[in-house]
């Protein structure tokens, strides 16, 4: 009986020894070796444009709560029959992109609304242009209706595009119209382009 | 009585030089002998081991120097090539060579990357396994694509990133005929 029971406890032990063995060295038998790679941590890029008009705060394009942002243009002067005036807007693309990133940045088609009521609205026409520098804005050549949109050509990395708007009074306007202001809203969208096909 | 002492030491005696001269082994009969050198047994090798660290590029090919620094975009394809050196001796060795796959943490959203299994392959065609020893080393490279997908839409996953911790790659050796 002591016999049997000594057996069985040694039978015990093999099984669980075996079974140790296969369950921490996996194969057992044959050799195996192994090497480890680190690739390391790809990371995305930021993608950000930074809107600067001609006189005031620089702002990024999307805020940190994800808003888009509003930027207000001063315009240079009063507006009035044949003089109209003009705003500078630089919007730099500010990516930390390791590769290429080109965006284009898109003027959309302007809103013109009265303020306070009146009429002014209609007699307001808005154009736009590209320039090479901000004083180009004063120069009162090259701007063109907006329409659907003002593109910019594509803008690398920490380059920027200048955009020129010019606001005019329509010489018909009525003397009633003095005085009044409207407010002329503006969206500008960036996209990316480039990377992977042409812009 | 004195007699029977007497005898006993002498035939004591007797056999104790018998014994003696037995042990000589010299005495009597011819006899030769011959030599073997069985040789040295020498065991084989069986490695893997990573000669350089792995290397990322971007599209174009060109090499980036240091993945932390690279900031991806959408329409960004980045490859990782890793050689491993693959040391197989002996005459009936033969091994498989395989990955334990990929076991990233990934803070993209999953829809936007696409991010390949490692491939294993010999010079450029794929690995055939099992492999067998050859003269030198073998150089066996893994490659693994990361594609940040073109498209992705709005400004998602801006700054996001992509563990891929380790990639372990893993020689076994295999059982041939002759070996049990």
């Amino acid at each position: 009986m002591r016999i049997k029971r000594s057996l069985q406890a040694a039978a015990l032990i093999a099984a669980a020894v075996l079974l140790g063995l296969f369950t921490v060295q996996g194969t057992y038998a044959l050799w195996n070796a192994t090497a480890v790679a680190t690739p390391g941590t790809v990371s995305a890029a930021s993608f950000d444009m930074v809107l600067t008009p001609g006189t005031g705060q620089a702002t990024t394009m999307t805020l940190s709560n994800g808003t888009a942002a509003t930027v207000a243009l001063s315009p240079n002067g009063t507006l009035g029959p044949g003089t109209p005036v003009h705003g500078a807007l630089v919007v730099t693309n500010d990516t930390n992109a390791g590769g290429q990133f080109n965006t284009v940045i898109t003027a959309g088609t302007p809103a013109v609304a009265n303020v306070n009521g009146g009429t002014l609205a209609g007699y307001i026409s808005v154009s736009g242009k590209l320039a090479a520098t901000t004083a180009e804005c004063g120069n009162a050549t090259g701007y063109l209706g907006i329409g659907t949109g003002l593109a910019s050509l594509p803008v690398a990395k920490t380059a920027s595009a200048i955009f020129c708007f010019q606001v005019s009074l329509n010489p018909g306007a009525p003397t009633s119209v003095k005085g009044q202001a409207v407010n002329i809203t503006l969206p500008l969208t960036a996209r990316q382009c480039g990377v992977s096909g042409g812009c | 009585m004195k007699n029977s002492t007497l005898i006993k030491g002498t035939a004591a005696i007797a056999v104790g030089a018998a014994l003696l001269l037995g042990g000589g082994g010299t005495l009597a009969n011819w006899n030769a002998e011959a030599t073997t050198a069985p040789g040295t047994i020498v065991a084989g090798d069986l490695n893997v081991a990573k000669t350089a660290a792995g290397v990322w590029k971007d599209r174009a090919g060109t090499v980036i120097p240091d993945i932390n620094n690279y900031k991806v975009v959408p329409g960004d394809k980045l490859t990782f090539t890793q050689d491993l050196t693959v040391t197989l001796v002996g005459n009936k060795m033969a091994a498989d060579v395989s990955t334990t796959g990929i076991t990233a943490t990934n803070g993209f959203t999953s829809a936007n990357v696409s991010v390949s299994a490692p491939a294993l392959t010999v010079g450029s065609a794929p690995v055939a396994n099992p492999l067998k020893p050859t003269v030198s080393a073998q150089t066996v490279t893994a490659t693994i694509t990361f594609e940040f997908l073109s498209s992705t839409t709005g400004r998602a996953d801006t700054t996001a990133s992509y563990n891929f911790n380790n990639v372990a790659f893993q020689l076994t050796q295999v059982t041939q005929p002759g070996l049990s």
